[in-house]
C-alpha cells in the first residue's frame, strides 16, 4: 500500500481518552504509523478541539470527565461537522453499541482492544471518508496482487491461491508493516466474530507461506507471538 | 420480625371469617324465621276465617233443610262445648230481638244488635277482627244471615293460633341460642384450620427469608386450595434453592476459571522480575501475559454472550440464512484441526437449506458443537456432521466417537461453566454448549443429546423453519 502511505502521513487524529495508559498506547502507535496525534484527557478540551475542524478523525472514549463521549458526538454532529468518529468503550452490550452508532459514531471498539485492531479500524474509516479511489493493484516489495483479476505474483512469478488464501494475503497486505491478530483475521476473512478455537488461521498462514515465501530469500509473512501476523520484510 | 406478630387478632383471617359468617347466618336465619312465622300466622288466620264462614254456611243449610229448631239445638250444643270467655254467639231476628245468646260477660264491648243490622248489606257473611283489652287474645267475629230474618253473630278468640305461634317463637329462640353459636364455632374451627395452612406457608416464607433455604411448608393431606398453595410454594422454594445453588456453583466456577489465568500472569511476572536477565526473557513474559489476558477477556465476553443469547439479544438481527453454507464453512474451518488431531471429519450436508436467524450466533453454535466433538474425540476417531430437512425444520447432527458423557452429567452439560471434567484442567470454559443451546432456543429450536460412555456422543440441533 505504498501509494496510500502518502495520504495517511499528513492526517491528524484527535484522541479523547481519560485513561492515560490507554491514551499513551494509542498516541505512540498512531505516531509510529505516521499520523499526527493530539490528545485531550477530558470532555471539554476534547469538544473544543473536535469543533476546531483541524482533524481527519477522532477517537472518543464514552466515559469522560466533564463531558461524556456521547455528548461530544452529539455536539459535533449538531454543528454539521463531518468528522469520522471511532468510539471506545468498556461497555460491550449491543444496546450500548447501537446507541453509540445512532448518536453519530462511525465505528465502535470495545475495551480492551489490541492496537492493531484499532489501527485497522482507523485506516478503514479514513479510507472511507477520504474518498480515495481504491487502487486495483497493491504491492509490497516484489509482491503484487491484482484485486480485480484476483491474481498474485511474486518476483514476476505467478502464485496460485485459494480464495480464502487470497483474502488473507490481501488483508495482510492492506495492513502491511502492522500486526493483525488472529481475531481480526477470523473477522475479516471468515466473517467469524469470535474465536472458534480452531487452528484454521495458522493452517492457512502456513499454506500461504509455502506459496508466497518458499523459494525466496526474504520471507514476507511473519508470526508475532502473542499478537498475530504481519507482512513485512525484516531488516 | 415474625409475620404473625404483626397480625392483629381482631383482624385475623379466622376471626373475620367467623364474624362475617355468623352475621350473615344470623341475618338469613332471622329473615327466614320471620317469613315462616308470618306465613304460619296468615295460614292460621285464613283457616279460622274459613271455618267461621263454613259455620254460617252449615247453619244456613241446616235451617233450610231441617228448620229453625235444629239450628237452635246445634247452637246450644256448640255453646256447651266452648268456654264463654273465648266463644260467644248471638242469634236474633231482623227486629233486633234476641233469640239465643251465650254468656256475654266477657264480650260486653260488642255493638248492639241494631247497629249490626244496619251494616248488613248483602248475603255474604261479614268477618271482622276484634282486638279488645277485655279479651286475652285477638278474636274473629262473623256475622251473617242464616235464614230469612234470622241473624247470627259468632265470635271466637284466636287462642289456638297464639299458642302455636308461642311454640314457634320459643323454638326460634332456642334455635338462635344454640345454632348460631354452634355454627360460629364450627366456622371458626374451619377457618382456623384453613388459616393454619396459610400460617404455615407464611412462617415457612419467613424462615426462607431468614436464610433457611431448605425449609418447606407442611402440606395438608386435604388436597384443597390451601394444600395446593403449600405445594406451589414449596415448588417455588425448591426452584429458588436450586437456582441459588446453581449460581453459587457458577460463581465458584467463574472465580476458579478467572483465577487460573490470573495466577499464571502473576507467576510469569514474578518469575521474570526475579530471574530474567535478557530482553528475550522479558519479551517472552510479556507475550505470555498477553495470551493469558486474551484468554481472560474471551472468557468474560463468552459469559456475557451466553447471557445475551439467553436473553434473546440478537433476535432483532435475523435474516434468511443459508444454514447449509454456514455448516459447510464451519466444517472447513475445523478441517485443519481435525487433520492435526488425526480425526476423520465426515460431512453430509443437504445443500441450500434456509433458516431465518442470526448469522453470527448460528455460526458460533455450529462451531461450538464441532469444536466440542473434536475436543473429546481421541486420535483415530470420527466426527460426522450431517444436516437435513425434517418435517418443518432443519436437523443438524454432530456425532463423535469420543469419550462420551457419564449419564449423571447428561442433564447438566448445558449448564454454564459446567464441565464433565471435574478437575477443570481441560481447555475451554464450559460455556460453549450453554451458548449453543441458548442460540437454538432463541431460534425456536433446541439441542438434545445422546451419549454412550467411551463410545459416542450425538448432539442433535433442531431448528424450525416456519
Amino acid at each position: 500500500m505504498g501509494a496510500s502511505r502518502a495520504w495517511l502521513t499528513e492526517m491528524k487524529i484527535l484522541v479523547i481518552e481519560d485513561d492515560l495508559v490507554i491514551a499513551d498506547l494509542i498516541k505512540k502507535g498512531l505516531k509510529e504509523a505516521g499520523f499526527i496525534v493530539d490528545h485531550a484527557d477530558e470532555g471539554l478540551t476534547g469538544i473544543s478541539l473536535a469543533l476546531s475542524g483541524d482533524y481527519d478523525l477522532a477517537i472518543v472514549d464514552l466515559m469522560l470527565p466533564k463531558l461524556d463521549g456521547l455528548s461530544i458526538i452529539d455536539l459535533v454532529r449538531d454543528k454539521g461537522i463531518n468528522l469520522p468518529i471511532l468510539i471506545l468503550s468498556a461497555k460491550r452490550s449491543v444496546e450500548e453499541r447501537v446507541s453509540g452508532l445512532t448518536h453519530g459514531g462511525d465505528d465502535y471498539l470495545t475495551k480492551p482492544f489490541s492496537f492493531s485492531e484499532l489501527l485497522a479500524r482507523v485506516k478503514a474509516l479514513l479510507r472511507r471518508s477520504s474518498n480515495v479511489v481504491e487502487p486495483t493493484t497493491m504491492n509490497y516489495r516484489d509482491l503484487t496482487i491484482d484485486l480485480l483479476a484476483r491474481t498474485v505474483s511474486r518476483g514476476g512469478k505467478k502464485v496460485d491461491l485459494q480464495p480464502k488464501e487470497f483474502m488473507l494475503l490481501e488483508y495482510l497486505l492492506r495492513n502491511q508493516g502492522h500486526v493483525v491478530s488472529k481475531t481480526m483475521i477470523m473477522e475479516r476473512v471468515w466473517d467469524y466474530h469470535f474465536d472458534p478455537g480452531t487452528n484454521v488461521v495458522e493452517a492457512r498462514i502456513s499454506k500461504l507461506r509455502e506459496k508466497v515465501d518458499k523459494g525466496f530469500d526474504t520471507p514476507l509473512i511473519h508470526t508475532v507471538r502473542g499478537l498475530g501476523y504481519v507482512l513485512k520484510q525484516q531488516d | 420480625m415474625f409475620l404473625s406478630n404483626r397480625i392483629n387478632p381482631v383482624r385475623s383471617f379466622s376471626t373475620r371469617l367467623t364474624l362475617w359468617y355468623g352475621m350473615t347466618f344470623l341475618v338469613l336465619l332471622l329473615a327466614s324465621m320471620l317469613g315462616v312465622i308470618l306465613a304460619i300466622g296468615s295460614i292460621l288466620d285464613a283457616r279460622m276465617e274459613e271455618e267461621l264462614e263454613e259455620d254460617i254456611e252449615e247453619l244456613q243449610e241446616l235451617y233450610r233443610e231441617q228448620g229453625f229448631g235444629k239450628v237452635i239445638e246445634d247452637l246450644e250444643s256448640e255453646m256447651k262445648g266452648n268456654e264463654p270467655n273465648s266463644f260467644f254467639l248471638r242469634l236474633f231476628n231482623d227486629k233486633g230481638e234476641m233469640l239465643l245468646a251465650s254468656d256475654l260477660e266477657s264480650w260486653s264491648f260488642l255493638q248492639p244488635v241494631n247497629t249490626l243490622l244496619d251494616k248488613q248489606s248483602d248475603d255474604e257473611p261479614l268477618i271482622e277482627v276484634v282486638d279488645h283489652p277485655a279479651l286475652e287474645h285477638i278474636s274473629l267475629v262473623v256475622f251473617g244471615e242464616i235464614g230469612p230474618g234470622i241473624y247470627l253473630q259468632l265470635g271466637e278468640t284466636m287462642e289456638e293460633k297464639d299458642e302455636v305461634m308461642a311454640v314457634i317463637q320459643i323454638a326460634s329462640i332456642i334455635i338462635f341460642c344454640v345454632v348460631i353459636p354452634l355454627a360460629s364455632c364450627i366456622c371458626w374451627l374451619m377457618a382456623k384450620r384453613a388459616s393454619a395452612g396459610i400460617k404455615e406457608v407464611s412462617s415457612a416464607a419467613v424462615d426462607i427469608k431468614n436464610g433457611k433455604l431448605d425449609r418447606r411448608a407442611a402440606v395438608a393431606s386435604s388436597g384443597d386450595e390451601i394444600a395446593e398453595l403449600a405445594e406451589t410454594f414449596n415448588a417455588m422454594a425448591e426452584r429458588i434453592r436450586s437456582l441459588i445453588a446453581e449460581m453459587r456453583e457458577m460463581t465458584d466456577n467463574i472465580a476458579h476459571d478467572l483465577r487460573s489465568p490470573l495466577a499464571r500472569i502473576r507467576a510469569i511476572s514474578e518469575v521474570t522480575i526475579s530471574n530474567a536477565g535478557n530482553i528475550e526473557d522479558y519479551r517472552s513474559a510479556v507475550t505470555d501475559t498477553l495470551e493469558e489476558c486474551d484468554r481472560l477477556l474471551q472468557m468474560i465476553n463468552m459469559t456475557l454472550d451466553v447471557a445475551e443469547a439467553e436473553a434473546g439479544v440478537g433476535n432483532e438481527h435475523k435474516e434468511s440464512i443459508n444454514i447449509s453454507m454456514l455448516a459447510e464453512e464451519a466444517c472447513d474451518l475445523f478441517a485443519p484441526l481435525a487433520e492435526e488431531k488425526g480425526i476423520q471429519l465426515q460431512v453430509a450436508i443437504n445443500r441450500d437449506l434456509v433458516v431465518f436467524g442470526n448469522k453470527h450466533n448460528l455460526q458460533r453454535m455450529l462451531a461450538n458443537l464441532i469444536d466440542n466433538a473434536l475436543k473429546y474425540t481421541p486420535e483415530g476417531g470420527l466426527v460426522s456432521i450431517d444436516l437435513n430437512r425434517q418435517d418443518d425444520g432443519i436437523v443438524i447432527r454432530v456425532k463423535d466417537t469420543g469419550i462420551g458423557i457419564p449419564e449423571a452429567d447428561l442433564p447438566r452439560v448445558f449448564e454454564r461453566f459446567y464441565r464433565c471434567d471435574h478437575s477443570r484442567s481441560q481447555d475451554g470454559c464450559g460455556l460453549g454448549l450453554s451458548f449453543s443451546r441458548a442460540v437454538a432456543r432463541a431460534h425456536g429450536g433446541d439441542i438434545t443429546l445422546q451419549s454412550v460412555i467411551n463410545k459416542q456422543t450425538i448432539f442433535t440441533v433442531l431448528l424450525p423453519t416456519t
